[in-house]
């Protein structure tokens, strides 16, 4: 997993820099006029063009006056109540048997030999739960309102004093409460397995002759070495993700239960990345190709370095080490020694450039995280001078410093972007790691279930979850949506291509109709066709974004502000979709 | 008069005037359309109509004569083609009118999932009444439709008739000043059914009043203070019970105590002396004779309206 630079946006930043705020009342503004525009055009065929203005004009009009302030906690907790009475009649709790069936199946097919089976295991709960979770949220959503028009038991709900948003809303909170009962059911059911089926031990399997060295038994499809100090205490190598506590009782070496595959490292980040070129001048990184798009390279034996500058790190945060990651890449231009990993130097220096550590050198881990550290006493130099220095007193004593990385091997490249490294204070508890992930995905299920009962309030059930499938396709591959509008595909758009594909039309040559006119009629259409449903993919939560359920297996703590986005956003679509069933309730015959 | 000419003209405060009547339509009509706008049926065509504050109205007519639209347009549950609705003063479409209103549906059309308990609960909380005072009602209301026995029962085991019962208790939870009963007796017992007309008659002295179209003549009559009866969507008639009924051309005696001989001459007995008269009244129809006659005369002279009644 790669963090990007929106990853790290703070929660102001997003809203205001990055115009998130902006761009959701763009979409507000636009979809407002849309309905009123949509629901006077209907109410002018119904009524006339006098009447339908003021009909439409009261309907936005009750809502703040009448149906907003007049809203009954009690009236939506009994269709709440209702609701969550409704799922269970549906046996909807059935899914969590299917889940443990799943999970007991599961084993069998989860590769053992996978390098992080910790991530294995993290991925398929998370992605099980999350495809289940929404589908259930997908199917009770679409089907109450219609079920209820159908049976007409809606009779007896709009003859009684219960406004169209104490409707929507009741039906939301009481998806969303057996939903989350589910979910959470799920997510407990999850972290047992995760834990269980990650626990392992080993033997000390052999001990060098100076007792300090050993190797472990062979278990679970691994082994590790480990190493121990003076005072017979020491951790193993990391395989499979990772590591063990070896202790030296008497004779007896005992390792411990694994560590460091159930993570949540918070990392804290550069607040910038700086390159120079070969020739020692400043420059943005050398682009090695298609494959570079996220990080610039430097080159190897030369004066090109990789600069990231940190601030505000605070010495209270380290005691006397100080623990970071490093995450960078190789490009090799010859094959060279290929077991031998591409080399580089490391040093740690003070803004100013006049206090710097040794440089030390390391090998790049390619794929992995290379957990590194460096103590707060070390070895360096202030103005070329060798001296001991203490870390926050000579290179960061304002709290920021800067990291200064060169390869060793000439021709050979190493490509790393601003979160290529990072410094590691303290992890997280895992657990409060996992519960986030689940948050996440109970965002997604909570969105999908606005969707679902929007629709419901103006399509019949059937074609309420293809709408809602819609949606949720637009927004899992929002980004090949923007693909098709945004570049110049080959083949055209919709119409072109159900020319070419009949008239087998190769897509490397242009299309020639013989009427000029009747082309460019395709190509704008095509072009409005694109773009309209461009626009549409807009008006859907991006799902592909909200998925975290990387941060979790990769061990990254979930950052706050990045929740606290997708709970904006969901709030944002569940005021939305309201305001959409309002409109529809309110002007829905429901006995038609 | 329960329609009037000049409805139009009324001063706007008549509407306003919670004391006169409950609802009152006004140049009433509905088409129904198909997805593309076509017209398919009109369901109902100019109907003017009051129903007075503590009465029992009937709404009478054969299958698809309008009753249902009607009712639905009072609730709001549909919405006019042409003309106005106003229950309470306020446009039906109006959701504040229905804190004053309790509706029998034709089918109970009540969650079957749920027990009697709790079905009055969930009807109680959508009226936004608290937790004690809807305790109380729940235990009353149980008790007096007689489903004690059957309080924790899911609905779907419910005889028809014990579904009627609690979707009256569900009619009544807000204790309502206005009840639309469609169908009331359907699916009872002769008992069940002599039981539900006392409770008409019982809720209208206690003030309340009363909406109720039924298929059951004999209930209509036995029960209302006034009937509108309407066919293919016109209403053919409107006026009290007790008018419609009277067939004023024909004298009825009910005598008792006379001899074979002074039968022979009754009319000479009764002009001159002898015997005794119990009873001389006009004689009545029954509602059965009355409707089918009407839908009769309808079919013969369709848009004609009949002038039996008086108010």
């Amino acid at each position: 997993m790669r963090l990007n630079p929106d990853h790290f946006w703070t929660y102001g930043e997003w809203l205001f820099q990055h115009n998130a705020l902006r761009d959701g009342a763009i979409l507000s503004v636009v979809l407002a006029l849309l309905g009123f525009v949509i629901g006077y055009i209907v109410s002018v065929f119904k009524h006339g063009p006098s009447e339908g203005f003021l009909r439409v004009s009261q309907i936005i009009g009750q809502l703040f006056t009448v149906d907003l302030p007049k809203m009954s906690f009690r009236r939506i907790y009994a269709v709440a109540k209702l609701a969550v009475k409704e799922s269970i009649r549906k046996k909807i709790l059935v899914l969590i048997a299917i889940f443990i069936v799943a999970m007991m199946f599961a084993g069998w097919y989860l590769d053992p030999d996978a390098d992080s089976p910790a991530r294995l295991y993290i991925v398929f709960v998370l992605t099980a739960t999350n495809y289940l979770v929404i589908l259930l949220g997908l199917f009770i959503s679409c089907f109450s309102i219609p079920a209820d028009i159908k049976n007409r038991t809606i009779y007896t709900i709009t003859t009684k004093p219960v406004r169209p948003l104490e409707l929507f809303l009741g039906r939301v909170l009481g998806f969303t409460a057996i939903g989350t009962f589910v979910l959470a059911t799920m997510g407990l059911l999850s972290y047992v397995f995760v834990v269980r089926g990650l626990d392992h031990g080993h033997q000390a399997a052999s001990l060098d002759p100076t007792g300090r060295a050993g190797e472990t038994s062979f278990d679970s499809r691994h082994r590790h070495t480990f190493t121990l100090n003076s005072e017979g205490r020491g951790t193993t190598n990391e395989a499979k993700g990772h590591r063990h506590i070896v202790t030296k009782v008497g004779d007896k070496v005992v390792v411990g239960g694994p560590i460091d595959d159930l993570t949540a490292r918070i990392p804290i980040y550069a607040k910038g990345l700086s390159f120079t070129g070969r020739d020692g001048e400043k420059n943005e990184g050398y682009n090695v190709g298609y494959m570079s798009e996220y990080q610039k390279y430097i080159e190897g034996d030369s004066l090109s370095r990789a600069v990231w500058r940190f601030e505000g790190v605070d010495n209270s945060l380290f005691k006397d080490v100080i623990l970071y990651d490093l995450t960078i890449s190789a490009f090799r231009t010859y094959k060279g020694d290929i077991v031998t990993p591409v080399g580089g130097l490391i040093h740690f220096r003070s803004s100013d450039g006049r206090v710097k550590s040794e440089d030390e050198p390391f090998k790049v881990k390619e794929f992995q995280v290379d957990r590194r550290s460096v103590r707060t006493k070390l070895k360096g130099f202030i103005d070329d001078k060798p001296a001991d220095l203490d870390f926050f007193k000579d290179i960061a004593a304002d709290g920021s410093f800067e990291v200064v990385i060169r390869c060793q091997d000439r021709g050979q490249y190493l490509g790393m972007a601003a979160a290529d490294i990072y410094l590691r204070p303290a992890d997280l508890q895992f657990w409060w790691n996992f519960v986030k992930g689940y948050i996440s995905i109970w965002l997604q299920m909570f969105i999908v279930i606005c969707f679902g009962v929007m629709f419901s309030t103006f399509l019949s059930g059937p074609v309420a979850v293809i709408a809602t499938v819609a949606a949720l396709v637009l927004g899992f591959f929002g980004f090949f949506v923007d693909t098709l509008v945004n570049t110049t595909s080959k083949g055209g758009g919709p119409i072109e291509s159900l020319i070419r594909l009949p008239t087998q039309m190769g897509s490397q040559i242009d299309m020639e109709l013989g009427n000029e006119t009747l082309q460019k009629a395709i190509t704008f259409v095509d072009r409005g066709i694109l773009l309209a449903v461009s626009q549409l993919k807009n008006a859907v939560p991006n799902f592909s974004q909200l998925d975290t359920a990387n941060f979790v297996a990769y061990g990254y703590n979930l950052f706050g502000g990045l929740l606290a986005r997708h709970l904006t956003i969901a709030f944002g679509y569940f005021v939305l979709t309201a305001l959409v069933s309002y409109f529809f309730l309110k002007t829905r015959e429901m006995a038609a | 008069m329960a329609t009037s000419p000049d409805l139009e003209n009324r001063p706007a405060t008549y509407d306003n005037d919670p004391t006169k009547t409950i609802v009152e339509t006004r140049n009433l009509g509905k088409v129904y359309r198909d997805f593309w706008g076509r017209k398919e049926v009109q369901a109902l065509k100019s109907l003017d109509l009051e129903v007075r504050r503590g009465e029992i109205f009937g709404l009478l007519g054969p299958n698809g004569s309008g009753k249902s639209t009607t009712i639905k347009l009072m609730l709001g549950l549909l919405f006019p083609t042409q003309g106005r609705v106003f229950v309470f003063g306020k446009e039906a479409t109006d959701v504040s009118k229905n804190e004053r209103i309790g509706y029998l549906p034709e089918e109970s059309y009540l969650y079957k999932f749920l027990n009697a308990e709790e079905t009055l609960d969930f009807y109680g909380r959508l009226f936004d009444i608290p937790a004690d005072v809807r305790r109380q009602r729940i235990e009353n209301l149980i008790k007096m439709v007689k489903l004690e026995h059957a309080r924790k029962r899911q609905l779907k085991e419910y005889s028809k008739g014990m579904t009627r019962r609690i979707g009256l208790a569900q009619a009544l939870i807000n204790e309502p000043e206005f009840l639309v009963l469609d169908e009331p007796t359907t699916g009872l017992d002769p008992l069940g059914t002599r039981d539900m007309k006392d409770l008409i008659l019982r809720l209208r002295d206690e003030g309340k009043t009363i909406l109720m179209c039924s298929h059951q003549l004999a209930d209509v009559q036995d029960v209302c203070d006034r009937v509108a009866i309407l066919h293919q969507g016109e209403l053919k008639e409107l006026g009290r019970v007790d008018s419609l009924l009277k067939i004023q051309d024909l004298t009825e005696i009910h005598a008792s105590g006379l001899t074979d001989d002074a039968k022979r001459q009754i009319r000479e007995i009764i002009e001159k002396t002898g015997g005794k008269v119990d009873r001389m009244d006009n004689p009545t129809t029954t509602m059965e004779d009355l409707f089918l006659e009407i839908v009769k005369e309808s079919e013969q002279r369709p848009g004609r309206r009949g002038g039996r009644g008086g108010n």
